[in-house]
């Protein structure tokens, strides 16, 4: 009973999703077209997605998007979303969580070298 | 096709991450058409650096064992990290090796494949608006970079389950609607698609 209370409430979200009330969203400019594309194709898809699909999971990206925001300005400092805060939701996710650190430390890296490098030219 | 060695959340921190990343944030800055051949001499050179880095690390190494010889469990603990340093180090090697081995071994559908996985990534600007307007406040670099990369592992992971669900359906890519809304679907019942709309209630 639940189960299907709840795949009704998903259809319905999925349906709205890629057209209907959010008749915002469906006449929304496609924000991630092209680079949705490479990478499904990175991914493993074919060369050239439907377009369907590239719409579907642009929709989902969006939503993911948006849960995080919203989760990580409940938690910490309310109202604001700080990099700890999206650490804190991916933790249970390895992944996610790997990857961010790397993200992250590499960032750091890159912004020493280039520290250390436009220091070295200004010495000389 | 996700990075097959990223599932280790104990030795991040203390990693040094492979020069593959690195390698992959200097393709991102890099102008014009990349061929295989740029990628290998970038593999070269970086991992001259990393060899550079293993030798810092290792003083630094050395600085902690002299340090820690004051309590027992302390000098313990710090036998422990530069012993996993290196290790971990010396894992890193092998994996760099590898990777040079097996992409050195592609066809070129799979390099073209590779190299559009390495570089896609999201515009920075629109994640940041797309934040910015949920947020109604500014919000910092590492966060815009933050997100966006954890949007694109999302997205690996649904194509990567709707290529299941269409292999297993006897279906062939390209991905149809229906392979992603059963992906979709299977991820949501493993608790991986964040969901604050429709809480399920068990017992009513």
């Amino acid at each position: 009973m639940a189960d299907e209370e709840d795949e009704t409430g998903y259809d319905e979200e999925m349906d709205d999703g890629s057209g209907g009330v959010d008749c915002g969203h469906g006449k929304r400019k496609r924000l991630f077209s092209k680079e949705l594309r490479c990478m499904m194709y990175g991914f493993g898809d074919d060369q050239n997605p439907y377009t369907e699909s590239v719409d579907i999971l642009e929709d989902l990206v969006i939503e993911f998007v948006t849960e995080m925001t919203h989760k990580a300005m409940s938690i910490g400092r309310q109202g604001r979303v700080q990099v700890e805060d999206i650490v804190f939701l991916i933790r249970k996710d390895p992944r996610k969580f790997a990857r961010v650190k790397d993200l992250l430390t590499m960032n750091e890296e890159l912004k020493r070298a280039r520290k250390a490098f436009d220091e070295a030219n200004y010495g000389s | 096709m996700a990075d097959p060695a990223r599932i280790k959340p104990e030795a991040l921190s203390e990693r040094i991450t492979s020069c593959k990343e690195e390698h992959d944030k200097s393709d991102e800055t890099e102008d014009g058409p990349s061929t295989s051949k740029t990628a290998d001499e970038n593999k070269d050179s970086s991992s001259q650096d990393q060899s550079n880095q293993d030798v810092k690390s290792e003083m630094a190494a050395g600085e902690d064992e002299e340090e820690g010889t004051s309590g027992e469990s302390s000098s313990k603990r710090l036998k422990v990290e530069p012993e996993k340093k290196k290790k971990c180090q010396k894992v890193d090697e092998d994996e760099i090796q590898k990777m040079q081995v097996l992409v050195s071994s592609f066809s070129e559908e799979q390099l073209n494949r590779y190299e559009m996985y390495r570089r896609s990534a999201f515009p920075k600007a629109a994640i940041k608006r797309l934040i910015q307007s949920i947020t109604g406040s500014s919000v910092s670099q590492n966060v815009v970079i933050a997100m966006s990369g954890i949007s694109k592992v999302f997205a690996g992971e649904i194509v990567e389950e709707a290529l299941d669900v269409c292999e297993k359906w006897g279906e062939t890519p390209p991905l149809q609607p229906k392979h992603m809304r059963e992906a979709v679907r299977r991820l949501k019942t493993r608790d991986q698609i964040p969901n604050t709309k429709f809480k399920k209630i068990t017992f009513n």
